[in-house]
């Protein structure tokens, strides 16, 4: 399981709690290594997380119009943005009285992760980095998730979608597939690889990964 | 003679009737003879040390200990089991002792004080322990005294780097039960796990001051009691957790339960954290109440008397703690003597 | 206590003290001072009665053993905090820059900022309190400044007047009734429910008022009432100790909450008492903001004394460069079914110290009762203290009690995530603190909780990041 795919979403997001020995990270040929986590945010790059924090005393319609108020760097025209908020809530078919309450506090595991969904609409970033947004959730769960995702994509945008676990590829119409070993990318191809690892799965990939360090 | 013993590390307002424990009528033993109905595993033993207690349980008591000692001990732990067993018979109702633990390796290390005798017997005493790197020590004290007895134990502990203490304590015995443990945190990844069944009936006093100062990074302190009181009981449990500056990711949790088995009972509880550093984590948590109704008429439902019922509801209780003696000797005995008790 | 050798060491220094005596009383507190003070308030007989026994009380008894330092208090020239005070007429120039700023910062109008300062004359919220009080007095409801009802409704006022709070608590109580001066009086006739929460910001006037002021609300039987003191600007004062005292009765069925949002200037000494009696059936809810002062030893306290009687108390306390704010609950259970919640926060920051301190005592008569309290304390740097000191004093086996205390700072992880939104780390550990706050922010009116909020961002300000 530990391949490195969420240490890559953390990395490029900066999180303190990870140190980066070597290399760097661009973001439309601008280097961004040294950014803080909340600069990064604002240069259009998104992460939605697999675990998000519950927040208390913050509602979740106050904490998503901070956000859209700073990563806009301007304030956002009050009702226009609660009406794209609830348009958004009602494509990903959310409880609406989640919006008034504390952020992610006694929500559940799916109801978390289309908030993130939300989140991700929302602000519109340049790149949304998906980390396991699909695990652990039911069948109509992840197609809703995809659903937002397809909402979210266009050619002026893109997606990096994380996860170990097909099915929520089948949806969404994906332009590469690259698969991590060992904190390497072993292989990278189009859609077409997500059949192949349908198929035989990954261990293939594993032993390719494991031996040589080039 | 009248002492005050137990102080806690902060004062609070004297109208809370806890800062200390005021005992009138103590008399202390002056000249003592030799205890000599004392089993001991290790017999190479030196002169322990006499300095001056952090805390402790009172100048006169502890001046007492230095100059009166009618058993002392230095131990330097070896890779054995230890045990001390301390019989109180109609020759040896008094005692006063120092014991010294140098813990350099790892060790179980067990002191009983047992009373033999319905006399009243009288208990003053100190236990040091220096655990060193990597050192790590299980400690069982036992009170088994009997309830015309007054008991009272100092003990300091000092925890160098990635040490570990488990410290067990057994408070079943008394009139009055009185304990200071004071515990040095120092290493780093030090960790002391003090863990504490007190059993108080009838007019019973127990007061138990335990103060752990956290000065060790990513050291941590575990602090569980588990008690009953029935009777007239009354019980002081004193807990501090104090985390000193420099001691940056330690943890530090602290619990007390109470079990009420008479409405005459007095339990006070001063849970205190004090706080000189950010990044800690620290909880605390009390709590006291009678035994659940459901949990009774559960058990009492498959047949059980109101009395069993209570027995076993208290034994469930005790039973997590007393699992960590070792010794399956020692185990049985105090598991027959809290029967005893209860019966 | 007294013991045998202090009493034979009397008699050898008894001439040699005689001297210093004199000098103490001189320059403490004595019979000439209060009796002036007594004059000026127009006081009846046995008002000046009860002050003159305060003083006794208080040249009796010490100070605090334990608590903060409170050695900044010259207690042998205490009379210079007390005297009336003539020479006090204090200028706007006077008032320090920083509470000034912090005035605009949380757009105070100007008449306001300077009555809160002690400097300016009644405004015009007056016109709003007196539109109020015909209101109040179609109900039958008494609110009035606190020497008229010792005139007007001597009856009511001595059958509680230091009854709830008695002048032997400790010494600045004793202080207090030997030297009060100001405050509020509310009546709440059997059955009458207040709507609009009455605020005592209002009677903030008068120049003395806020040093040693006394609050008697009387709550009768069945009634209702909301009553807010303070607010969250600074309140200057040039003199530096306050020592006020609060006394509440909620008489069978009736229901007080009490909110407060105290921001004392930094200078300031803060030593309140406050106290409830609550009857059968009754309640009363403290809502506590503590933020200012240099030291604070505040305790609220509820004694339940009716069969069914509640009580919550819901406070934060907030404590910044050089203030040590020691602060809690204080409840005690007379009566079968009654029942305590409590939910106490604070936050530590530049090198700030706070304290919760509290008593929960369930007595023997307290058959049935159940306490639950909760205290959660936050610590924004390392060169801050945080304390929790409660006592927990259970007396009877029929209780529910239950106590939790967590202490540590703002979790990186939840750092990590707002910023991953776009929130900057200032930002981010400003609104952690506001939803931590907002509990206490919640329980209180509009405007409060705004001005409570604007008074959070400001203290962080700049202090973390």
């Amino acid at each position: 399981m530990a391949h490195g795919k969420s240490t890559l979403a953390n990395v490029i997001l900066n999180n303190p709690e990870y140190t980066k020995t070597k290399g760097t990270v661009e973001f439309q040929g601008e280097n961004i290594n040294d950014l803080k986590t909340d600069e990064i945010a604002k240069k259009g790059v998104f992460m939605s997380f697999q675990t998000p924090e519950e927040i208390p005393g913050i509602s979740t319609m106050n904490f998503i119009k901070t956000a859209k108020n700073k990563v806009e760097g301007k304030p956002v025209k009050v009702f226009k943005f609660k009406q794209d908020v609830q348009n958004y809530m009602e494509e990903l078919s959310m409880n609406p009285k989640l919006i008034n309450r504390n952020l992610n506090v006694g929500f559940s595991g799916g109801e978390k992760k289309k908030n993130e969904i939300l989140q991700m609409l929302v602000l519109n970033p340049k790149l949304a980095i998906l980390d396991e947004t699909d695990s652990g959730l039911d069948v109509d769960a992840v197609r809703t998730v995809s659903k937002g995702i397809n909402m979210y994509k266009n050619e002026k945008n893109a997606v990096l979608i994380i996860t170990h676990n097909m099915r929520i590829l089948s949806e969404l119409k994906v332009d590469y597939v690259h698969i991590l070993v060992n904190g390497k990318v072993v292989k990278t191809g189009g859609a077409e690889l997500v059949k192949e690892v349908e198929k035989e799965g990954f261990s293939k990939f594993k032993k390719e990964g494991t031996p040589n360090e080039n | 003679m009248e002492i005050k013993v137990n102080e806690t590390p902060i004062r609070t307002s004297r109208n809370f009737l806890i800062n200390n424990l005021k005992l009138e009528n103590i008399e202390l033993p002056k000249k003592l003879k030799s205890f000599e109905n004392v089993e001991i595993s290790e017999l190479k033993t030196k002169k322990p040390s006499t300095k001056k207690l952090k805390y402790g349980n009172g100048k006169i008591l502890e001046e007492s200990i230095f100059e009166n000692a009618n058993s002392a001990l230095k131990i330097e732990t070896q890779n054995e089991d230890i045990k001390i067993k301390y019989n109180f018979d109609n020759e040896n109702l008094e005692l006063v002792n120092n014991i010294e633990i140098i813990g350099k390796e790892n060790a179980n290390i067990y002191i009983e004080y047992i009373s033999k005798t319905n006399k009243p017997c009288f208990h003053n005493g100190l236990i040091r322990t220096v655990a060193k790197e990597n050192c790590k020590l299980n400690i069982v004290i036992i009170n088994k005294l009997n309830n015309k007895t007054n008991n009272f134990e100092a003990i300091e502990n000092e925890l160098h780097e990635k040490s570990k203490v488990n410290y067990t304590i057994i408070d079943i015995g008394g009139k009055t039960s009185v304990t200071n443990y004071y515990s040095n945190i120092i290493g780093e990844e030090a960790n002391n796990d003090l863990k504490t069944i007190y059993l108080g009936q009838n007019n019973e006093i127990k007061d138990l001051n335990y103060i752990a100062e956290v000065r060790g990074k990513k050291s941590e302190i575990d602090i569980d009691v588990q008690g009953v009181l029935d009777g007239n009981c009354k019980k002081n449990f004193k807990g501090t957790i104090d985390f000193k500056k420099g001691c940056k990711k330690a943890k530090g949790n602290e619990n007390e339960f109470c079990l009420l088995l008479s409405d005459k009972a007095r339990s006070i509880a001063l849970p205190m954290l004090l706080c000189t550093e950010e990044e800690v984590e620290g909880n605390h948590s009390t709590a006291s109440g009678k035994v659940d109704s459901k949990t009774l008429f559960y058990i009492m439902s498959r047949g059980l008397s109101y009395k069993e019922a209570v027995k076993l509801i208290v034994k469930s209780k005790f039973n997590k703690i007393i699992e960590r003696i070792a010794n399956e000797e020692i185990k049985e005995e105090v598991l027959q003597e809290i029967e005893r008790k209860l019966s | 206590m007294k013991t045998k050798v202090e009493d034979i060491n009397r008699n050898i220094y008894d001439i040699k003290n005689k001297d210093e005596y004199e000098f103490k009383i001189e320059k403490g507190l004595n019979k000439k001072i209060v009796e002036e003070i007594s004059k000026q308030k127009n006081d009846p007989d046995w008002m000046r009665e009860i002050r003159l026994k305060a003083l006794e009380t208080y040249n009796k008894l010490e100070l605090p053993t334990w608590g903060p330092d409170l050695s900044e208090l010259k207690m042998d020239n205490i009379a210079t905090y007390v005297k009336p005070k003539t020479e006090l007429n204090s200028s706007w120039e006077d008032v320090p820059e920083d509470i000034k700023n912090t005035f605009d910062k949380l757009g105070i109008p100007e008449a306001e900022k300077k009555s809160l300062a002690g400097v300016g004359a009644q405004y015009d919220s007056e016109v709003v309190y007196h539109s109020m009080k015909k209101e109040l007095l179609e109900q039958g409801v008494i609110y009035t400044d606190m020497e008229t009802a010792v005139r007007e409704y001597p009856e009511i006022v001595k059958e509680h007047f230091m009854k709830c709070v008695p002048v032997n608590d400790h010494k600045f109580v004793a202080l207090h009734a030997a030297v009060w001066s100001g405050g509020s009086f509310v009546y709440v006739p059997k059955g009458v429910k207040l709507d609009i929460p009455l605020q005592s910001y209002f009677r903030l006037n008068s120049p003395e008022s806020g040093q040693f002021e006394h609050t008697l609300i009387i709550v009768d039987e069945g009634a209702s009432l909301h009553f807010i003191e303070g607010c969250s600007a600074p309140k200057y004062n040039k003199v530096n100790l306050h020592a006020g005292c609060v006394e509440l009765y909620v008489k069978d069925n009736a229901y007080l909450r009490y909110s407060t949002i105290e921001n004392w200037s930094k200078n300031m000494m803060n030593l309140n008492t406050k106290k409830a009696i609550v009857g059968k059936n009754a309640q009363i809810d403290w809502v506590t903001g503590s933020f200012g002062s240099k030291v604070s030893m505040l305790y609220p306290m509820s004694i339940l004394n009716g069969e069914n009687a509640k009580t919550e108390y819901t406070g934060i306390t907030f404590a910044g460069k050089n203030q040590n704010l020691d602060t809690g609950f204080k409840v005690v259970h007379n009566a079968k079914n009654t029942s305590s919640l409590v939910n106490s926060k604070s936050i530590s920051k530049d090198g700030g110290a706070c304290t919760y301190r509290a008593l929960v005592r369930i007595g023997e008569n307290a058959q049935n009762s159940k306490c639950s309290v909760s205290c959660e304390s936050l610590m924004l740097d390392d060169i801050s203290r945080s304390d929790t000191i409660p006592v927990n004093d259970i007396r009877t086996d029929e209780v529910t009690f239950s106590h939790e205390a967590k202490i540590g700072k703002i979790s990186d992880k939840e750092i990590f995530y707002l910023m991953s939104r776009g929130l900057s780390e200032e930002d981010a550990k400003a609104m952690i603190v506001r939803g931590f706050a907002y509990p206490i922010s919640k329980e209180l009116p509009v405007e409060y909780a705004v001005e409570m909020n604007n008074l959070i961002n400001l203290e962080l300000e700049g202090s973390i990041g």
